[in-house]
């Protein structure tokens, strides 16, 4: 697959709350976006385990994207704050290890930032891009 | 210097005592530079403690991984105290458990030993092969003595020590209802020096390293079962439903385990070098753990296992935390 060609597949770990809505309102504002992006909703970031990351490098994502309210706005007063650590951290980890510091993101959308949203994605989309196809530890790349 | 007469005189002492159950410490392995951790029931058995650079051991690990079998009905918990030896790593271990409420301040009583360093036991047999006889050490200055069969050798520190042990900051127990011995003037630098050298190389660089390390690893789980701070009764590892990592040995799920290993360290490794220690394929385990001792002193200025009263860095947050990576 040429460079032009290659499309990645994002994972992206949006909160129920915040930015899975403001997704939600760049959809009915029909703002137009690259849907590169597989979304999984949970109920806030802080409930993201980093192993999530991993397993998704592990099952085929080229990047991951984690996106919460912005610091202060959790709808569980905290929940961000400790995802913000915990993310920091593994991100500061993959970097270590050698994985691209492109693939993992993370970003705070609120509920009433569709326009935002479209503007991560697109950031988002364009660093897997430049990352290319992840092969590092990619669980079905192996002959057994 | 912790003086063996007096060691064992403490230990005498604190088996005597009817609060307590037992004692942790290091008595001679059967050959060569081996020694072996020792539960002590009897005073009598004080005899064969010992504490000299080859007792490598980190006891912590043995408070917390203690089988605590259901009580038969109408039998009282049997409350006394574990006493247990520790070095400066050793109990900066303990104050992680602490802090993490793994086990109580009064279920222990903890004789400290000030450590000048331990011997990183591939450097010795390296120096010294083939040798079956026990072997004792001592510190002298600059050097540790050994008592070989064919006589007295000494040989530089620098030479035998442990990595950790040359980079240490904490050479005095921080916890201790007593210590043996004078306080030790700490010599680290926490320059984490390995972990910068790493740090400076590419991406591909960094990822040929790893991968190399990583693909050699046979998943024989030493590093979890030693750690003092891997007491999950149920592991990630050994849970099957949900099986996040897959038993089998490939460069995929050998990453995603010792990515996984190393993130659960985060913020609480204290840097006591076992994982590496008894590492079989040599996985240099202590560079992805300081890279995160270095990462939380420089982002949140906290160091495991320092205070007890300090609250576990991952369930805690400040408002100003740095995010500068996130978009």
């Amino acid at each position: 697959m040429s460079e032009q060609q290659f499309e990645p597949s994002v994972i992206a770990f949006l909160c129920n709350w915040c930015s899975y809505a403001g997704a939600d309102l760049a959809g009915t504002s029909r703002i137009q976006y690259p849907t590169n992006l597989d979304i999984i909703r949970v109920m806030c970031s802080g409930r993201v385990n980093p192993l999530f990351i991993v397993n998704a490098l592990q099952q085929g994502a080229d990047g991951v994207l984690v996106s919460g309210c912005h610091p202060g706005d959790c709808h569980y007063m905290e929940g961000n704050f400790y995802a913000r650590r915990r993310f920091t951290l593994m991100n500061e980890l993959l970097n270590y290890v050698g994985v691209d510091a492109k693939r993992f993101n993370m970003s705070w959308v609120s509920a009433s930032e569709g326009a935002k949203w479209k503007d991560v994605v697109e950031e988002v989309v364009e660093n897997a891009k430049e990352a290319g196809p992840f092969e590092q530890f990619r669980r079905n790349k192996i002959n057994w | 210097m912790v003086d063996l007469e007096k060691l064992r005189t403490v230990a005498k002492e604190t088996i005597s005592r009817d609060d307590v159950k037992y004692l942790i410490g290091w008595r001679q392995g059967t050959y060569g530079f081996r020694v072996t951790p020792c539960f002590i029931e009897e005073p009598g058995e004080a005899e064969q403690l010992i504490f000299s650079p080859l007792c490598t051991n980190n006891l912590a690990s043995y408070l917390i991984v203690t089988e605590k079998l259901p009580l038969p009905r109408g039998e009282k918990p049997d409350t006394r105290k574990v006493a247990v030896m520790v070095k400066g790593c050793d109990s900066r271990a303990v104050v992680q458990q602490l802090i993490e409420q793994g086990i109580k301040r009064e279920e222990l009583y903890i004789i400290g030993c000030p450590c000048e360093g331990v011997l990183d036991l591939k450097k010795v047999e390296a120096k010294f092969p083939h040798i079956l006889d026990p072997v004792a050490a001592q510190w002298g200055k600059d050097k540790i003595i050994f008592q070989l069969p064919e006589g007295v050798v000494e040989v530089p520190r620098e030479e035998v020590l442990a990595q950790k042990c040359l980079d240490c900051r904490d050479p005095n127990p921080v916890i201790a209802d007593i210590t043996l011995g004078e306080e030790i003037e700490a010599w680290g630098n926490g320059e984490y020096q390995d972990v910068k050298e790493l740090e400076a190389k590419s991406a591909e660089e960094r990822w040929a390293f790893w991968e190399d390390k990583f693909s050699s690893c046979i998943r024989c789980y030493s590093c979890r079962n030693v750690c003092p701070m891997c007491y999950c009764k149920d592991c990630i590892l050994d849970r099957l439903n949900p099986s996040w990592i897959y038993r089998s040995t490939n460069i995929s799920e050998n990453t995603a385990f010792h990515l996984s290993r190393a993130f659960h360290l985060a913020g609480r490794c204290i840097e006591c070098g076992e994982c590496e220690r008894v590492c079989p394929v040599d996985i240099p385990l202590m560079k992805l753990n300081q890279k995160f001792s270095k990462e939380v002193e420089e982002k949140y200025g906290y160091r495991p296992g320092i205070d007890p009263e300090a609250k576990p860095l991952q369930s805690s947050y400040r408002p100003d935390d740095k995010e500068d990576f996130i978009l």
